[in-house]
């Protein structure tokens, strides 16, 4: 099955503080290919998550379209073709590890993946034998390794990520980095992956959006050439460096030079 | 701190307090022998046992139907709030005025308009609704925003979030408002007992041995229906604790939930216009669904008519004025005493520790004592004169307030002391700089939280015992079976109330440091 497009077409949105509109994105366009792996990276508050919020029909658009395949977002993440991670793990704290990688599947009403796929699922964010645990007996990395496979297990065509590896260390964050690419080049979904983490961006997608501060223009589009699958030792290559500095360097800038 | 210290100490402290009281009681210290010790108290409950059956048994059945029919509408209530957040606003005049109500304005209108029996569930129910339904809103409203995100982004609509988090996540603040609500229905049974005429309940069984000198068979009931009202609470807790594994202590939440939107200014005053409009609007529907003859059940407007234009009216204003001519003056100071001493022993109990954690769960207890009812106790001991208004009101107030101001003190952080620690300040400037500065807001909270409780207390202890003010109009209008006047007694209560607490909101917000 083929990852499904995302469009951002001339999309505005502001925010309302007391009757004052205060502009988050204005006028920004963005094309997520079908297959793509696209990673944003911009300044705190500078809108990536009102991006994704907008993708997934949690917001609307004041102005121009999003779209997900050809749908709507509301229509398209009742296909239960898109799957979400947020910045916290959104775990309910009364179900056990299994029972909240089912939460989809009983919203969506589709039938739940088999004993083995759960397995499979588990296994893959190394949580094997914590399946009964609930999320008040594990630490903050493991939690957010339980909604990372909640965000894979419905097999979506659309996976929207919104810093999902930035409450775990490093080493950690490096070893779910390499799992993430492995699943993701099995079953290649169109990916939107918000992260503060250059090293993180460049090493995962396959284009670099880097935002300004609010509100948030695209201030470079940066396609990353590193052959799929990439070894965890890239880390350490000269060029792998170059990319990230010349990646650091629009970061600094969009930072300091909002609106010049 | 330690756990077991506290205990121990709270232990030795009651201990004590029996001790002093049996040593009282025997030697009849206490106003020429109305204070029976507690043997005496123990002693007369076993002589009176026969007679106590009837009586318990009504108490006991009037206040479980209300619990459980008040908490079901709290619950259906908060889940609307909730959902549509629309119908809150819609209600907030209708939740303020429970909230600030005194309870046994509504018994003489609720006995005129229902049978006695549901009059007096009723009563307990309309108790029972204010905590239950606040606490479960907040439960419902508090969860992690993102698993309600979640939800949505898998296409999932309000009910589906309602169902696979919000409910299950309110469990723990809704059991906590069943605490509250366990005891307030024994209070609402026997206020009702009080003023409907039953023949069995404590209630009615407290004022029926009133007029007779026996001291301790009415301290025995006093303590019977404590213990009730105690046991309730035990059980709702023990329930809670089985079911979330958590059981904190639990106060009465202060004022009715407020939700913290942005509107525009028309829609707001719109909306306001029509939260005042709508109790009226539901006083005229039931009216007109319960099909009473106009003449005992006045409509608003027919409350109206009888206040400024019926022949009665400037006989009905001159009674009205002159009631709460004594009915105000005194709530507002039996309430600010109430405070003054709650805030003064707060203070001292705070820079003593040990006081205040010997002093802490006794000052939990009397929380969940159904106090105003006790009022029949207080004539014994102070008379049928002034005095026992403002006792009464005093320790309601005392009570409710020096719970809030005890853990708002608590609640203030140790580094802020630390701070001033490290400048050298004795206890005297630690209290001048941090703790009186802090526990400004909990001053707040406590007013609002004791006003109701003040006019409740001044208004049963003019009704039970001293002939004067608005709760006598009410008690004398149901005697003469002056329907204008109870409809008109009842609505005007509700506006003071109203009124008083939404002074105290007003000088709060205006005097807020910004």
């Amino acid at each position: 099955m083929q990852g499904l497009p995302l469009v951002f077409e001339n999309v505005a949105k502001a925010f309302r503080i007391k009757g004052q509109a205060l502009p988050v994105i204005e006028r920004l366009s963005l094309d997520c290919p079908s297959g793509s792996f696209t990673a944003l990276l911009g300044p705190s508050g500078c809108g990536k998550s009102t991006l994704l919020r907008l993708a997934l029909g949690l917001e609307d658009a004041e102005a121009g379209a999003v779209t997900v395949g050809d749908e709507q977002p509301r229509a398209a993440r009742r296909t239960g073709r898109v799957g979400v991670a947020f910045q916290d793990a959104a775990l309910l704290p009364w179900r056990t590890v299994e029972s909240n990688i089912l939460v989809p599947f009983e919203v969506l009403g589709s039938p739940p993946p088999s004993a083995e796929r759960m397995r499979e699922l588990i296994k893959l964010v190394g949580l094997t034998g914590f399946e009964k645990a609930r999320p008040g007996e594990l630490s903050g990395g493991m939690r957010q390794r339980v909604a990372i496979a909640r965000s894979l297990a419905t097999e979506p065509r659309l996976l929207l990520m919104d810093e999902p590896f930035g409450a775990l260390d490093l080493i950690l964050r490096r070893q779910m980095n390499l799992e993430l690419q492995r699943i993701w080049s099995q079953s290649r979904p169109t990916t939107l992956l918000i992260t503060h983490g250059v090293d993180e961006a460049v090493y995962l997608a396959d284009r670099v959006v880097v935002l300004s501060q609010r509100p948030a223009r695209i201030v470079a589009d940066v396609t990353i050439p590193f052959e799929r699958p990439r070894p965890a030792d890239l880390h350490r290559a000269p060029e792998f460096h170059e990319l990230c500095d010349e990646i650091g360097s629009y970061l600094d800038h969009s930072a300091d030079g909002a609106d010049s | 701190m330690n756990g077991s210290g506290n205990r121990a100490a709270t232990l030795v402290l009651l201990v004590a307090l029996i001790v002093i009281w049996e040593i009282a009681g025997q030697l009849q210290l206490v106003a020429g022998g109305t204070l029976p010790a507690p043997s005496a108290i123990l002693a007369r409950i076993f002589v009176d046992r026969a007679d106590y059956w009837p009586h318990v048994l009504a108490t006991l059945r009037t206040s479980a139907a209300g619990f459980v029919i008040g908490n079901a509408i709290a619950i259906l209530a908060a889940i609307c709030f909730c959902v549509w957040p629309f119908s809150e606003r819609l209600m907030r005049g209708v939740n303020i005025a429970i909230f600030a109500v005194p309870p046994i304005a509504l018994v003489p209108v609720l006995v005129i308009a229902l049978d006695g029996e549901v009059a007096r569930i009723t009563l307990a129910a309309l108790l029972v609704y204010f905590p239950t339904m606040t606490a479960t809103l907040s439960g419902l409203n508090d969860i992690d925003p993102r698993t309600a995100d979640l939800i949505s982004a898998y296409g999932g609509g309000r009910f589906r979030a309602l169902r696979m988090v919000r409910l299950r996540a309110a469990v723990p603040a809704m059991m906590s408002g069943f605490q509250v609500a366990a005891p307030a229905a024994v209070l609402g049974a026997i206020l009702a007992e009080f003023g409907s005429g039953a023949r069995w309940g404590l209630g009615t069984y407290l004022l029926g041995s009133l007029g007779r000198a026996e001291p301790d068979r009415l301290w025995g009931i006093g303590v019977t229906a404590t213990a009730i009202a105690g046991v309730g609470y035990g059980l709702a807790a023990l329930v809670a604790r089985m079911t979330t594994g958590v059981n904190r202590a639990v106060t009465m939440a202060p004022e009715p939930p407020q939700a913290g939107d942005a509107e525009h200014r028309m829609r707001s005053i719109a909306m306001t216009i029509a939260a005042i409009a709508f109790p009226f609007l539901v006083w005229q529907a039931l009216l007109v669904i319960s099909q009473l003859s106009p003449i005992i059940a006045k409509t608003p407007l027919g409350v109206v008519d009888y206040l400024f234009f019926s022949n009665a009216s400037a006989v009905a204003q001159q009674k009205l004025l002159a009631a709460l001519a004594e009915t105000i003056p005194i709530t507002i100071g039996g309430m600010f005493l109430g405070l003054a001493i709650a805030f003064v022993l707060a203070l001292i109990a705070f820079a003593a520790p040990t006081i205040m954690n010997a002093l802490l769960p006794f000052a939990l207890i009397t929380q969940t004592m159904p106090l105003v009812a006790l009022t029949p106790l207080a004539v014994l001991i102070f008379g049928r004169g002034v005095a026992v208004t403002l006792v009464i009101t005093v320790s309601v107030t005392f009570f409710a307030a020096f719970v809030v101001l005890a853990q708002g003190f608590a609640l203030i952080p140790r580094a802020a002391f630390d701070l001033v620690d490290a400048y050298g300040a004795n206890t005297v400037k630690k209290l001048w700089l941090v703790a009186i500065p802090a526990s400004r807001n909990w001053l707040f909270v406590a007013a609002r939280l004791a006003m109701p409780k003040a006019l409740l207390g001044v208004m049963i202890a003019e009704w039970l015992a001293t002939g004067r003010g608005l709760g006598n109009l009410l008690n004398q209008s149901r005697g003469y079976l002056d329907y204008g006047m109870i409809w008109t007694v009842a609505l005007v209560s509700v506006l003071v109330a109203v009124a008083l607490y939404q002074l105290t909101y007003a000088v709060d917000r205006m005097t807020r440091p910004r």
